[in-house]
């Protein structure tokens, strides 16, 4: 009887053991993975692009699937319009109508820490820093190496190493300009769920500054460099801007770094006012050699619903032509706050692009289009009135840095005691002036060149740019002091706390990481 | 893997302990054999695992009801056959020495409910000897009516198991056994046909439910197996419970039936919009500068989109068999068409089941093969909501001919006509599925008891999706095509022994099951997407040149295999024991945690006859059951584990100079990722009274699940994305269930007969942690809805349960909420309307709460089944308690802005009582108490037994869903398993007549 079991269970495992296969390791078959995607040398240029795209599009299939970030819609994750919406509906430039979650309160400045466009900024910032990490680490010397790199391809990706390193000092700008202290993490820092700490203001400050100075050689200059990526005079602005407001960022002023940068950019090969002020924001705009550094947009090749496609879209409704400006139809969303009609007394002054027909100046109902006037400064057709290549997503790109701006930095540097001359200043002020009028008739004086003025004037020039809540913190007047239609909730506007200067850091984001203080106020 | 070998040597090796303990022998003296067949004194089938007793010499009967008794000593000798839920019998034989003797024995079943077998997943076990909560609903309890899948047929038959169906045909339905135990993952039971586990979701059904391919009238029974002990052999796969599906066989003796039916459905309820004078004073009230986009005409859009829906279904089966096969061969077709106009479900099915026992019936043999084209018309999308929402003051047709003969509004942000979406978008799946098996058994020559079972199953899908849409839909829109045809295959094999005999004692019993699995998986996802088609004459059929085209193709791989035991032991049939244990090791769970393992152990307390009817006379049953036991979930995507690379598209490039260069992401993973795992504790007590005229079960249990995966927020910087999908959360669920089955009349064939069954559940689900670090503050939002883009309306939030609503606290004013300026700053906004319930002087979202959920508190079932003389009459009434709906229809469309823009579109009734101006979406206004009562089913049969008709012919009518009470405003209270009413599916009364007659 033993005998027979012995031999019944031996039969058994042995039939067992034939059949029963246990390797269930089952690796993708229809993706590539870390592993294998940098056997082919192409791939350091491919997640470069992404890098670049990042700031352009929300994921990898257009205009929307396989988002970057998650936790909000995808067409609304996009970083331009992200960073827009934050930059200007607060401010006194722009109005939204729409009833999304939490867009309401950007208009209002009654944010709170759970709002999904201020956290997905947040995410945004962070993705494109993880983003360069993960390609310095993949493109290290050592890895390169050990990949048994070509010379050849050793020098691209030194340049790439250098583009990528200011795409996460553009993004750092934009995160201590928008959140203050918030973590610092570098390629040095390896993925894994140890949470970062928070840097200071000044840290951050310091280390894209560091990081601009470290770079700046190893870029192309604008003369040479391909459009859409990153020349040593892209680089240079940032650092202007980053100058410009180090009072705000440090509590210190650096108004003359600021200028020196500024002047470096003015002087930089390649890069000259464009004749036309309009064709800055048209399809044709990556003809423009005024445009420092832009997010380049193709009705075809780079889908998303932000961007220009967002500014544009939502900047038309009303009894506006939608073909006119090259699209399939208006979204009914952007107009301008009351004060900024106002702020062009010049009639010929040709930066005033509003759209008044059926539109009120004043706003009583936010949420209603036809409230207040509609300025459809972006458009999707050229500066010959060639529609652009696709009603729905935009071939115009967006200008992140330009010449005009950096004008105005000069002037700005100077009057506050950052050195340079007033005539120069007063030469670059009037130059923009003498665009915009088409004569000198615009023109001011050295009398009238005052930092108030100052504060117009680049409203005048760089509205919905995406400067507006940069610059009036800088001049002091973007929370407790100044006052504007619905500033705080009220139609006649209100001065809101000072802390509103900073957005809070995200809700989620204090969850997940213990080490990090709230902003004060929140 | 070394380990899981050793693992399962060493089951093997504990089996061959029990083997050789159980096995002395002492033969002395000359003996006989007594052989014989058991069967049950009523039914006349043959009884498994009868336990013989010879002296001290036992055997068990096999599934034919055969048993040899061997050794037995020479002389008078007493046969007993011992085998729960039936009246131990006695046989007295006289035995020579070297002769064999037969016995053939009847037994008497003690009550029918406790000597029923039930499959509990490789292989089946008597009722009354059941360790676990385990509820089985055989053929004649089923739902009737227009039933196209098999859920559908116990709905609100079991405790404890909520089934949220839909009004389409044949459209998906979401089961919740004891709440859910996933948020991330899927919280759909694990279905096992005829021993093959399916796959469902993935995407690989073209059609509406995947499990419409089996034919609920091949059904014999459907078992549910709900706590941990129960469903633990099935390992990582059993978390949410597991749903047995028996189909038919043959027996003796060849019979043909046929059964077929035609129903009628129509529209029980519509949403509450304004009315074409409502709407046009609405307009010249509250936007009169839109006056003159009102059009002249009366349309009522939401009566256009419904039809009356006939329904038509034909099922025929051939059954058969002799002593050693069986077959049965059947054949179904249905037709049913949708309540809204172009849904439409048609079904061809076929079933062929074969046994056949040959070797002295020491070998069986058996397969089952099962498959289906299911053909599935859909209503284009946006034709409930364009209904609901466009102008009723708008014509169907436009005298200008233009957009092919349909009025439409200029404007892309206006909703496009529903009847121009009916006439000229198509949208159509077919699913081919088939699933099947063969099975040996064999019972091992060489050692009694033990037997050895091979399964070999497949489970195969081909399907194709079309949807099209012409350019002429709408001004400036792109014609469009799209298919997707996803193939999928599941070759499964299990191994298993079962070795099964007394030991010990009188009416000591031990059964012990080991084995082995593996199946795997391939899934082909290939579609392509053409749009901007130059011309719409081919529809659906070709593709002309188009603007962009887009091909895709996935294929995915899974693989799970398995090492599982369990063992039964019971004592004198009062003391049970239950362990099992399932090892997994599957693709899906990443290299450190590849292999897991999932135990549970049971007991169960049988009280004497005697003791309990001195305490309680009419007492005649008691059995108390406790269990624990860990399950897995593993219904999450395929190679979570792998970071890899996403390439980009055409139409996400970065533009460098003047080219453009694809891009390549890599991903965030977690290279660790796991199953997630739930432990479950379970105490009840199975009753019986008056004979057991009276039976049930009472159970209490409580569930935790640990590992719960989401896809949480990081901390900025340390993965390559803000979310990573890892695991991170629990949550609990703990409810109580209670079931009754009486016998209320008992008055012979020409008296009336009377049969309840009544369930009651309660359920309450609380999420505990969400992150590891976080303070229990997160809140992660979830629950889509329409208006606004990307809104969401629930919460996922430690302390609350799953898919709260997160709104506003509305102010009101005599029970309705506010609209006006209540702080004098002459604007209506959040600070007006709400509580500033974080107290910071400013109402942002920041001061929306978890607010109610969506599942309910209590389900209750009652079902009645009654005959007298040749009539029978059976009812099905379903309550739902405490669950809660977010009226999106009301949200979306109840507010006057609605009314400017490019297109006025139609209010939702709502608004004539809120007086909102703007959107008030996340007001607790709009959270309704969706409680209810529905007579789901009514069936009226008469039995013909005239001489000229085949005896048995029924003819029968149904109503399904004859009333519904409820206080829900909108359009069902069921809808959907999320409780969010946005545009659903109208719900459907129906009407069946049909015929079954045997021959």
């Amino acid at each position: 009887m033993t005998y027979k079991i012995i031999r019944a269970v031996s039969v058994a495992a042995l039939l067992a053991a034939g059949l029963g296969c246990t390797d269930v390791t089952t690796a993708p078959k229809s993706t590539v993975t870390g592993a294998n995607v940098f056997n082919d040398p192409s791939s350091y240029r491919a997640f470069l692009a992404k890098i670049y795209s990042g700031l352009a599009v929300t994921g990898q299939q257009g205009p929307a699937g396989k988002a970057d970030i998650q936790g909000i819609d995808e067409g609304f994750s996009q970083y331009v319009r992200l960073l827009w919406q934050m930059q200007e509906l607060p401010t006194d430039e722009a109005v939204i109508a729409w009833n999304d979650t939490g867009v309401q309160e950007l208009n209002t400045q009654i944010w709170g820490t759970s709002n999904q466009f201020l956290q997905a900024m947040y995410y945004r910032i962070f993705f494109q820093v993880a983003m360069v990490n993960e390609f310095l680490r993949e493109s290290s010397d050592a890895k390169l190496a050990e990949r048994g790199a070509t010379d050849a391809l050793k020098a691209q990706v030194a340049t790439y190493r250098a583009e990528a390193r200011f795409l996460r000092a553009l993004s750092y700008w934009h995160g201590v300009d928008l959140f203050g202290a918030i973590p610092l993490v570098t390629e040095d820092d390896p993925i894994g769920s140890t949470p970062p700490q928070q840097a200071s203001r000044t840290d951050v400050f310091n280390y894209i500054e560091s990081e601009l100075k470290a770079i700046q050689g190893q870029l192309p200059s604008a003369a040479t460099v391909e459009y859409g990526r990153a020349s040593s005079t892209a680089a240079t602005m940032l650092l202007a801007k980053l100058y410009m407001n180090s009072a705000v960022y440090t509590g210190t002023a650096r108004y003359g770094d600021a200028r020196t940068a500024v002047e470096a950019v003015i002087g930089s090969a390649g890069v000259s006012l464009d004749p036309n002020y309009r064709r800055l924001f048209l399809a044709d705009n990556h003809l423009s050699r005024e445009i420092i550094f832009a997010v380049p947009q193709d009705g075809k090749k780079t889908q998303s619903y932000g961007g220009t496609t967002f500014i544009i879209h939502a900047s038309v409704g009303g009894n506006m032509n939608a073909a006119a400006f090259g699209i399939d139809g208006g979204w009914w969303g952007l107009r301008v706050k009351p004060e900024l009609p106002v702020l062009f007394t010049g009639a010929a002054d040709q930066r005033a692009t509003f759209f008044t027909n059926g539109q009120t100046l004043a706003i009583n109902s936010l949420t209603n289009f036809q409230e207040g006037y509609a300025a459809p400064k972006f458009q999707n057709v050229t500066s010959a009135g060639v529609p652009g290549s696709d009603a729905g997503f935009m071939d115009t790109d967006y200008p992140m840095f330009r010449l005009g701006d950096a004008y105005l930095m000069y002037a700005e540097a100077f009057l506050r005691n950052g050195g340079g001359t007033q005539a120069q200043a007063l030469a670059y002020v009037n130059a923009l002036r003498t665009r915009a009028y088409g004569n000198t008739a615009g023109n001011i004086t050295g009398a009238q060149l005052t930092l108030a003025f100052l504060k117009d004037e680049r409203s005048r020039e760089l509205y919905w740019e995406g400067h507006r809540r940069t610059d009036l913190i800088r001049f002091g007047q973007f929370t407790d002091q100044g006052l504007w239609a619905w500033k705080g909730g009220l139609k006649a506007g209100k001065v809101t706390e000072s802390f509103r200067n900073l957005y809070p850091l995200p809700a989620s984001e204090l969850l997940a990481n213990p080490n990090l203080t709230q902003n004060t106020g929140y | 893997m070394v380990v899981t070998r050793k693992i399962f040597f060493w089951m093997i090796a504990a089996t061959g302990i029990l083997l050789t303990t159980s096995s002395r022998v002492s033969a002395q003296g000359p003996t006989g054999s007594i052989s014989g067949t058991v069967v049950d004194s009523a039914s006349r089938q043959p009884l498994n695992g009868v336990t013989i007793v010879v002296g001290d010499r036992r055997a068990r009967t096999l599934g034919n009801g055969s048993y040899t008794v061997t050794g037995v000593p020479a002389g008078e000798r007493t046969v007993r056959a011992l085998l729960i839920g039936y009246r131990s019998t006695t046989r007295t034989v006289t035995l020579g020495a070297g002769a064999s003797a037969r016995v053939d024995i009847e037994m008497p079943a003690q009550a029918v409910a406790l000597s029923e077998m039930v499959v509990t997943g490789y292989g089946q076990q008597r009722a009354a000897s059941l360790t676990g909560s385990v509820q089985t609903i055989s053929e004649e309890e089923f739902n009737t009516g227009r039933i196209v899948s098999p859920e559908q047929l116990i709905a609100g038959k079991v405790a404890g198991v909520q089934i949220v169906d839909t009004g389409e045909p044949g459209g998906g339905i979401s089961i919740r056994i004891r709440g859910g135990s996933s948020v991330t993952s899927s919280n759909e039971p694990l279905f096992v046909v005829d021993g093959v586990p399916l796959t469902i979701g993935g995407g690989l059904s073209s059609g509406r439910n995947p499990l419409n391919f089996l034919n609920p009238s091949d059904i014999e029974n459907i078992t549910v197996l709900k706590d941990a002990s129960a469903t633990a052999i099935f390992g990582s796969r059993g978390a949410n419970g597991v749903v047995l599906i028996e189909t038919k066989r043959g027996g003796t003796g060849s019979h043909l039936t046929y059964t077929g039916s035609v129903s009628a459905s129509d529209v029980v309820k519509t949403a509450d919009m304004l009315t074409v004078d409502e709407f046009r004073q609405a307009v010249n009230a509250k936007a009169a500068g839109q006056a003159a986009k009102l059009g002249t005409a009366s349309t009522d859009w939401a009566d256009l989109i419904q039809q009356s829906a006939i329904g038509q279904e034909h099922n025929v089966a051939f059954a058969g068999g002799t002593g050693s096969n069986r077959y049965r061969v059947s054949l179904g077709y249905l037709d049913h068409k949708g309540i809204i106009e172009a849904s439409k479900t048609r079904r061809l099915s076929g079933a062929i089941n074969y046994d056949q026992n040959l070797f002295n019936d020491r070998f069986s043999f058996r397969a089952n093969i099962k498959g289906s084209r299911s053909d599935d018309q859909f209503t284009p999308g946006g034709v409930v909501g364009s209904a609901y929402a466009f102008a009723p003051t708008q014509p169907v047709l436009d005298a200008t001919g233009a957009n092919a003969g349909y009025y439409q509004w200029a404007s892309n942000l206006a909703p496009t006509n529903p009847v121009a979406l009916l006439n000229l978008n198509t949208d159509k799946g077919r699913t081919y599925r088939s699933v099947g098996d063969v099975e040996g058994k064999y019972v091992l020559p060489f050692v009694d008891d033990l037997t050895t079972t091979l399964r070999l199953g497949y489970d195969i899908v081909s399907a194709e999706r079309e949807i099209f849409s012409p350019s002429t839909i709408r001004p400036g829109a792109l014609a469009r095509v799209e298919r997707r045809n996803p193939s999928f295959s599941s070759p499964l094999l299990d191994l298993f022994f079962n070795y099964a005999r007394p030991v010990g004692g009188e009416r000591s019993n031990i059964d012990v099951t080991a084995g082995y699995s593996w199946q795997e998986t391939r899934t082909d996802h290939s579609s392509y997407v053409a749009t901007g088609l130059s011309f719409d004459v081919l529809g659906p059929n070709g593709v002309p040149a188009a603007d962009k085209t887009e091909t895709f193709l996935t294929i995915e791989e899974s693989k799970l295999a398995s090492f599982f035991g369990r063992m039964n032991y019971s004592l004198n049939d009062q003391y049970f024991v239950t362990l099992a244990v399932r090892r997994d090791g599957s693709s899906r769970f990443g290299e450190d945690h590849q292999w897991g393992t999932f135990p549970s152990a049971a007991v169960a307390w049988r009280i004497p006859d005697n003791s309990i009817t001195n305490a309680i006379p009419s007492l005649s049953e008691l059995k108390l059951r406790a269990s624990w036991g860990k399950n897995g979930n593993q219904e999450f995507g395929n190679y979570k584990a792998y970071s890899d690379y996403v390439i980009g598209d055409a139409a996400t490039q970065a533009q460098f100079g003047n080219t453009f260069v694809t891009t390549i992401r890599p991903n965030a993973a977690d290279r660790g990722i796991k199953w997630e795992e739930t432990s479950s504790t379970n105490v009840g007590f199975d009753y019986g009274f008056i004979n057991n005229r009276i039976n049930g079960s009472l159970d209490y249990y409580y569930k935790k699940t640990n590992d719960l995966i989401f896809n949480v927020p990081v901390a900025a910087g340390t993965n390559l994305s803000n979310f990573v999908t890892t695991n991170i959360g629990s949550l609990k669920n703990q409810g109580v269930e209670f079931t009754m089955n009486a016998q209320v009349l008992q008055r012979g064939a020409n008296g009336i007969n009377w049969n309840t069954s009544w369930n009651a559940s309660t359920n309450t689900n609380k999420l505990i942690r969400v992150n590891s670090v976080g303070s229990g503050d997160e809140k992660i939002q979830v629950g889509g809805i329409s208006g606004g883009v990307g809104t969401t309306i629930q919460v996922l939030q430690p302390g609350q349960a799953i898919n709260s609503f997160f709104v506003y606290r509305h102010k009101r004013e005599n029970g309705l909420p506010i609209f006006k300026d209540m702080n004098g700053d002459n604007t209506i906004n959040e600070n007006d309307l709400y509580e500033d319930v974080n107290g910071d002087g400013n109402v942002n979202q920041d001061d929306r709460v978890a607010f109610h959920s969506p599942a309910p508190k209590w389900i209750l079932g009652h079902t009645s089944y009654a005959t007298w003389r040749n009539l029978d009459l059976g009812f099905t009434l379903r309550a739902n308690i405490g669950n809660y709906v977010y009226n999106n229809v009301a949200s979306s469309q109840g507010f006057y802005n609605a009314l400017n823009g490019d297109a006025p579109s139609n209010l939702h009734s709502s608004v004539l009582e809120t007086n909102f101006a703007t959107p008030q979406y996340f007001s607790d206004y709009y959270v309704e108490d969706a409680s209810f009562l529905r007579l789901d089913n009514l069936t009226l049969g008469y039995t013909l037994d005239g001489t000229r008709l085949p005896k048995g012919t029924r003819i029968f009518g149904t109503a399904q869903n004859l009333f519904t009470i409820t206080k829900y405003s909108g359009v069902d209270p069921l809808a959907g398993v999320n409780g969010i009413d946005n545009n659903i599916y109208p719900r459907a009364r129906t009407f069946t007549a049909g015929v079954t007659v045997g021959f």
